[in-house]
């Protein structure tokens, strides 16, 4: 079941997008203000969500990996800090496309986009530790991650604290209903996707774990009739 | 009738309004509609840019998994050949 899962998902998201894309572009008025382009919103602000979701994930995990050594927690960790990079990426690269069009400006160093920068910056070096750090690095970067999900609601009041060129976090209250017919099909297909990958993601750092014991075991089985060939002759 | 060749297009000065619009108004209009025109097309640029970053990194995702699902595969032959052999 837990093999067909992520497929299953794939395949739903395969299903949904295009009748999102559908919904956004047929079916939902353009909107006065920004035009055509705000047509980005159905797709950036949902990537957002997912993004801050997986750093929270992602630190809940290294926090149960740190207090209970659990090797299922480290491998959600893993994959959700991977994920974090990829819709960071992507939320990075479609704000400024957005803001170029709309502000005329594709960066304006305001408090959303610079914690945003800092949370992906932040789970970066998490995944760079986890790489290649040495023996027992994997306790740092539990830590990055933690400190990077603290970073989420940094992003979220950061337009309330400070003044920005991004909307209030009211804007979202205020979408007609038109608007939020179109935006669900999009959250449920990228949430579906980046489910999806994480749980394959997860699944495949099990098997790393499960892999590296058989090998050791081998090693040591291998190593066990010299080491008593060895200790006999002494 | 004239022939086609015979038709005469009038000058600017015998501007002939038409459905009730004045000359004005109409150019007023084209350059509206122009400018709209271009910005719609400079709008769908941004969004079929924003889209295809979007669903590509997804794509680079899939296919890094895909490639380390290939990579465990065959260690996980290599081992399973180890162990019929020891």
């Amino acid at each position: 079941m837990n093999k067909i899962l992520p497929f299953a998902f794939l395949g739903a998201a395969g299903m949904i997008f295009p009748y999102s894309v559908q919904l956004i572009f047929l079916q939902t008025p353009i909107e006065q203000q920004m035009g055509t382009v705000q047509k980005i919103f159905y797709f950036h602000v949902p990537l957002a969500w997912i993004m801050m979701l997986l750093a929270v994930v992602c630190g809940v995990a290294a926090g149960i990996q740190l207090r209970r050594d659990s090797k299922r927690a480290e491998a959600i960790s893993i994959a959700a800090a991977e994920l974090v990079l990829v819709t960071g990426l992507g939320v990075l690269i479609t704000g400024p496309i957005w803001g170029h069009a709309t502000w005329g400006k594709p960066w304006t160093w305001d408090a959303r986009q610079v914690s945003t920068g800092l949370l992906w910056l932040v789970f970066a070096a998490y995944v760079l530790v986890r790489h290649y750090g040495a023996a027992g690095s994997e306790r740092l970067a539990a830590g990055l991650a933690i400190f990077g999900a603290i970073d989420v609601p940094v992003i979220y009041y950061a337009v309330k604290i400070w003044k920005t060129t991004h909307p209030s976090t009211d804007v979202a209250g205020s979408l007609p209903s038109s608007m939020w017919a179109a935006l669900w099909p999009a959250l449920i297909a990228l949430l579906l996707t980046s489910l999806a990958l994480l749980m394959i993601r997860v699944r495949q750092e099990m098997t790393d774990v499960a892999l590296d014991e058989a090998w050791i075991g081998l090693e040591h089985d291998a190593a066990s009739p010299n080491l008593a060939a060895a200790t006999g002759d002494a | 009738m004239a022939a086609p060749d015979e038709v005469q297009t009038p000058a600017n000065d015998d501007y002939e309004p038409v459905e009730g619009l004045d000359q004005q108004t109409v150019q007023c209009v084209r350059a509206c509609e122009s400018e709209a025109a271009a910005k719609t097309a400079s709008d769908y640029e941004h969004i079929v840019w924003a889209y295809g970053v979007i669903w590509s990194l997804f794509v680079i995702y899939g296919v890094f998994l895909w490639r380390r699902a290939s990579r465990q595969s065959n260690e996980i032959e290599d081992l399973q050949r180890r162990l019929a052999g020891s």
